[in-house]
């Protein structure tokens, strides 16, 4: 079978090293279902976004969020605030692969002189919504209409279940093994539970403990499996010469990337199973900062499996193809861990289901020195964003 | 985006782009959509040609596989399911066209033995779901070709 590099590409991106930084985060709680709608959420995010980098809601005249989920968009940004002044704005921003490059979209923004200070927001409430089915993971697949007759039919649905075959092809081709996707898991919860914003903060979880989940669709259990979540983050991005004028210290963006499978929303007919399009995306983006995976710091990639984790530590070049599951066992994704500390704020899998928004604004507080699982000497932090279709990376460093 | 079709999830045999698809299961033939012009497989359906825009007709193949990937899955994430848990579900590989993959459900067969890449074989056989009563649909399915005596 022919896997070769035409199974998909990279987006075109101008070099915007050094250009931008992001200056402010805000998070909401972190919960399971709150009851709350998207758009609070997205609402109150942005409020301690903007908080946080000492400006006030006039003073954003740029948003980016998510055009399939655009509960926080314009007309919510100025309901909520009370405003009513021109805004520059993008739905290609957010969270999933889209919170790698949304920053990339305010460069070009602040660049043109069509706005200063560009918020990005994303807000989750599928926890509240799971029960009627009008919302949520699984329906957003079961929607269309070749998943509804190609796949559903055959018990191929939803998430657990794709990436589940995912798992069993990189274990056929690899080798890899169970406790290797159990050191994932094992990791995130020990990050987790260093950070008491995390879901799963409180609860402890071992190799056995992973071992003895149930399977949800074999050969993936249970802590394989990402949670479900209601929550919110958004952060601001401005030039960096006007970052160095705000509070905290500048978290510079020095590189972005973007890739894109050819084989649309289809993961049952991508050229390579057992890849991502991390393989596109990372190269121009670490290229673009003048770096290399061996001067990462700090890792937050999208997790919604333990093995996105693995494939994506291989397409970005942490490792070889194929040696994801013995690096993440050999080499450890604590935060303390002395390795490649990975989703220091305990990722999807055990701090919330935000969708990567968190993962970022878990990478700025690494970058300022104020996270809970804080990481020594923290200078480079790098984010892997993924959809399946989609991938990003996004490079940040402290400004030096 | 809610899904309101009754006979959810069987399958829209009602549906142009895939109904080719189910028909040749009822005539016990797996049809894969293949370009008139050029010859190329197309799978997912399209309504053209991505190679040269031809026109794609459903053509019948050997239905012989092989076993890419599968999954026992154990939860029931839609109710229609909650009677046939544990069930195998699959991706195969068509012979005629290694990088299409067929999503199937793999029968006739303990999921122990189950090897990669083994050889598979379609056999129809009709899909029925207790949510969905009264109605059924042909699929092709899969079974290894070993286990046939
Ligand atoms: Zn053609």
């Amino acid at each position: 079978m022919d896997d070769g590099p035409e199974w998909g590409h990279a987006t075109e991106f101008g070099d915007i090293a050094g250009q931008v930084a992001i200056v402010g985060i805000g998070e909401t709680a972190y919960t399971r279902a709150s009851g709350r709608s998207a758009r609070e959420i997205g609402a109150e995010a942005a409020e301690r976004a903007i908080t946080d980098c000492g400006l006030a809601p006039g003073d954003i005249d740029g948003l980016t969020y998510s055009a399939a989920f655009a509960d926080f968009d314009v007309a919510a940004f100025h309901d909520h605030f009370g405003t009513s002044h021109e805004m520059w704005s993008s739905p290609w921003g957010g969270g999933m692969s889209w919170a790698g490059t949304a920053p990339y979209l305010a460069a070009k923004a602040i660049e043109r002189g069509d706005a200063r200070h560009v918020l990005n927001v994303f807000p989750v409430a599928w926890a509240s919504q799971r029960g009627g089915m009008t919302g949520g993971p699984g329906e957003v697949h079961a929607s269309q209409s070749l998943k509804q007759n190609l796949e559903v039919p055959f018990g191929w649905f939803p998430q657990p279940v794709y990436f589940a075959t995912i798992m069993r092809r990189h274990m056929i081709e690899f080798g890899t093994k169970p406790e290797h996707f159990g050191a994932v898991a094992v990791a995130a919860r020990w990050n987790a539970n260093r950070n008491p914003d995390a879901v799963m903060h409180g609860k402890k979880m071992d190799l056995d403990d992973y071992a003895a989940a149930p399977m949800l669709a074999e050969p993936l259990r249970l802590f394989d499996s990402c949670l479900i979540s209601d929550g919110g983050a958004a952060y601001v991005t401005a030039s960096l010469d006007r970052a160095r004028d705000l509070p905290h210290p500048p978290v510079v963006v020095q590189g972005v990337g973007e890739g894109i499978s050819g084989s649309g929303q289809h993961w049952s007919q991508q050229r390579p199973f057992t890849s991502t399009p991390q393989v596109f995306s990372a190269p121009l983006a670490f290229t673009m900062a003048g770096l290399t995976p061996r001067d990462v710091d700090v890792l937050a990639v999208y997790d919604p499996f333990t093995v996105v984790t693995i494939m994506q530590i291989e397409d970005m070049g942490f490792c070889r193809k194929g040696e994801g599951g013995p690096f993440v066992e050999e080499v450890s994704l604590w935060w303390n861990g002395e390795g490649l500390p990975c989703n220091t704020h305990g990722g999807l899998l055990s701090h919330a289901y935000v969708l990567g928004i968190a993962h970022v604004v878990e990478l700025v507080k690494q970058l300022r020195e104020t996270a809970s699982a804080q990481v020594y000497d923290c200078e480079v932090g790098v984010y892997g964003g993924y959809t399946g279709m989609h991938a990003s990376t996004l490079v940040l460093t402290v400004d030096r | 985006m809610a899904i309101t079709r009754a006979d959810f999830p069987l399958p829209d045999v009602s549906d142009d782009l895939v109904a080719g698809y189910f028909f040749g299961a009822a005539a016990g033939e797996v049809r894969i959509p293949r370009c008139s012009a050029c010859d190329r497989w197309c799978w997912y359906p399209e309504a053209a040609c991505p190679g040269c825009g031809g026109e794609l007709v459903w053509t019948a193949t050997t239905g012989r596989a092989t076993l890419f990937s599968w999954a026992v899955v154990w939860r029931a994430f839609l109710p229609a399911f909650a009677d046939i848990v544990p069930f195998v579900t699959a991706l195969v590989a068509l012979e005629e066209e290694p990088s299409i993959r067929l999503v199937t459900m793999i029968i006739d067969v303990s999921s122990e033995s189950l090897v990669a890449d083994m050889p598979v074989e379609a056999v129809f056989r009709p899909l029925r779901f207790p949510t969905v009563p009264d109605r059924e649909v042909i699929v092709p399915m899969f079974r290894p070709i070993e286990a046939v005596s």
